[in-house]
């Protein structure tokens, strides 16, 4: 499970890096569109300007010739016409010029030629003026004469192949501009295209993305339902299990101690009946003894009067023993199989009830009960819990140090959801060593002088068990033992942990 | 009606020793009745319904029945006595280690007479038995042709 989740993890990153990535390509590609798009704005400028340079050098080459024509015009047929066609020309001369100067600032070529032009026009124009002025003083003749000797023509031709001229740079100026925009158009083209791509691209990448997230998604809910119905059926299994098992040990306790008692009842049996077939003896040996004792060795009265006795008497009271523990195993298997019923306990009166039927007891050992206020209320079976407390009252009222009057307190808290009860006495305490072993069933700790069979506390812990609660010792030797029970305030059912 | 025909007692049990104290006990209380002793519950019931000699044909009688049998439990036997006409009547004392609560109403519940329990006690045990004898001396046993 655990590589799969890694695998996972890396793709997740992979796959965010390289959507970040596709989106980055995304904007460079923008950048450029916006870059690209600039530049063709700009190259398309340039187109214009060029295209304007060429219409004003049109309009002035047109304007020039158009002086030169009225001016001839008129010399040869004097029509008013003609003086307003030439002011005309005349007067855009000057702008275009003007126009065309500060066009060609950025091109020194071509704003030296246009600087070479100027005094070819200005001489251009100030010869129609003067053939004019003479013309309108009625010398025609003169003005004729005056413009064939002045080679007017080849003037305007020279101002008309200069202007060509420039003409020609221009429109290869025109025509590398309109490549280069061309080729500016073909890169927009390419990088629009990629963008698309690119667009396309990422597109896909996050739908397939999205969409393997929500599968991934999808399939880790059905697994986690899956896993969880598993899972409880899983626990209702095993509690299943447990509970065959637990009703099997019990069912097995409650056998072997119920078969094991059968075999005693005759040990015992023919034990008493071993006995009395003794006292028959015994009685025949004193008879004998009297009557004739030279029949009677010592070693006959020895095993009919002292070794036959003892020896039924171990029989017996080794059995009375083993009869004990067997009962006491059926008790445990038996309560076990007890089915409980919880009902509201006032602790107090449960406490000091105990206490009062202990009293007498404890008076002749030497020990009396105090019993703390306040107590808390719990809801749990009694008879679970009056068990638990009269083995541990009545425990604290064995094991006193000879001479010190036993105090056995009893007191009882609430924490939270649990309920904290305690049993402190001023015993002899508990070896640390056996502060577990106390529990154990037939273990008991310390000097054994007082009856018992080492049950009480481990039926304790058993009972204390099955409430859904816990048995702990703090003690130290000399000075005393508190058992503290931690039950929970409420009995939840057996098996189920609330 | 026959008043003078003694009782037979039939007692099934599987354990030969606790037979035996039993038996012994029984003559201590002064009883003096037959006694039949069978240690499986096959045996015991082929002679209950099936023996010319048996109570099921001849005479009143009285099981003393223990519940833990090597081939069936003593309680199909107390639920077979119970159920039958003829021996219905017939008293049963069980007499068994078990001390089980849930398996003593059973076995009342199935018409049993008598519940006791061996005590491991040998006082006690000899006490119940002799006082089972007194018991069988003072019932009238009735008579399956009653």
């Amino acid at each position: 499970m655990a590589q799969p989740l890694t695998d996972d993890r890396r793709f997740t990153r992979n796959a965010g890096l390289a959507l970040a990535a596709g989106f980055g390509l995304v904007l460079v590609a923008l950048i450029l569109v916006a870059m690209t798009y600039d530049n063709a704005r700009r190259l398309n400028d340039r187109v214009e300007h060029t295209h304007r340079i060429t219409d004003n050098l049109s309009q002035l080459i047109l304007a020039v010739e158009r002086n030169e024509t009225a001016t001839r015009g008129y010399l040869l047929s004097p029509a008013p016409l003609r003086i307003q066609t030439r002011r005309d020309a005349l007067a855009r001369i000057g702008p275009l010029l003007t126009d065309l100067r500060r066009q060609l600032a950025d091109n020194p070529e071509q704003a030296r030629r246009l600087d070479a032009l100027r005094p070819l026009i200005r001489e251009q124009v100030a010869t129609t003026e003067t053939l004019m002025g003479m013309a309108l003083a009625g010398d025609f003749t003169g003005a004729q004469a005056e413009f064939g000797r002045r080679v007017l023509v080849r003037r305007i031709e020279d101002i008309r192949a200069e202007i060509g001229k420039m003409q020609a740079v221009e429109a290869e100026l025109l025509r590398q501009r309109i490549a280069r925009e061309s080729g500016n158009r073909d890169i927009l083209q390419a990088i629009l295209l990629l963008t698309a791509l690119l667009f396309m691209a990422v597109g896909v990448a996050t739908y397939l993305l999205v969409r393997r997230y929500t599968s991934d998604l999808a399939a880790a809910r059905d697994r986690l339902h899956l896993l969880n119905t598993d899972l409880e059926a899983a626990v209702a299994e095993r509690t299943a299990d447990l509970r065959r098992a637990n009703e099997e040990i019990q069912r097995f306790a409650y056998i072997v101690s119920h078969d094991l008692r059968s075999p005693l009842v005759n040990v015992m049996g023919f034990t008493a009946e071993l006995d009395s077939a003794n006292w028959q003896i015994a009685g025949l040996i004193d008879r004998v003894e009297k009557e004739n004792p030279d029949l009677l060795t010592p070693a006959d009265r020895t095993a009919a009067l002292e070794d036959l006795p003892e020896a039924v008497g171990f029989i017996r009271s080794s059995t009375q023993k083993m009869d004990r523990l067997i009962n006491a195993i059926l008790d445990l298997s038996r309560q076990g199989k007890r089915v409980l019923a919880p009902q509201e306990l006032d602790m107090k009166e449960v406490l000091t009830d105990i206490a009062h039927s202990l009293d007498t007891l404890a008076t002749e050992r030497g020990a009396h009960f105090v019993v703390e206020e306040p107590l808390p209320t719990i809801r749990h079976d009694r008879l679970a819990i009056d068990q638990i407390f009269s083995n541990l009252m009545e425990n604290a009222t064995k094991y006193l140090v000879p001479g010190r009057p036993g105090v056995i307190s009893v007191r009882g808290k609430l924490r939270g959801k649990r309920a904290i009860f305690e049993v402190q006495d001023n015993g002899r305490g508990i070896a640390p060593e056996d502060t577990e072993r106390v529990f154990e069933l037939f273990r008991r700790a310390g000097a054994q002088d007082q009856a018992g069979e080492g049950i009480g506390l481990a039926n304790v812990r058993a009972l204390a068990y099955r409430l859904g609660g816990t048995v702990s010792l703090r003690s130290a030797l000399g000075e005393g033992s508190t058992f503290v029970v931690d039950l929970p305030v409420e009995f939840a059912e057996e098996g189920k942990i609330k | 009606m026959n008043a003078q025909q003694p009782v037979r007692i039939v007692m099934v049990e599987d354990d030969e020793g606790h037979a035996r104290l039993i038996e012994k006990n029984i003559r201590r209380a002064g009883i003096s009745n037959d006694l039949t002793h069978f240690l499986d519950g096959t045996s015991a019931l082929d002679y209950l319904f099936n023996n010319p000699e048996g109570p099921a044909q001849n005479g009143p009688a009285l099981v003393l029945l223990d519940l833990n049998l090597p081939d069936m439990s003593g309680t199909d036997i107390l639920a077979k006595i119970k159920g039958d006409e003829r021996l219905h009547r017939t008293p049963v004392v069980v007499l068994t280690t078990t001390d089980d609560k849930v398996e003593i109403a059973r076995c009342y519940d199935l018409g049993c007479n008598v519940y006791i329990t061996k005590p491991v006690n040998y006082e006690s045990f000899a006490d119940a038995i002799r006082q089972l004898g007194l018991f069988l001396s003072v019932i009238q046993v009735p008579d399956v042709e009653a």
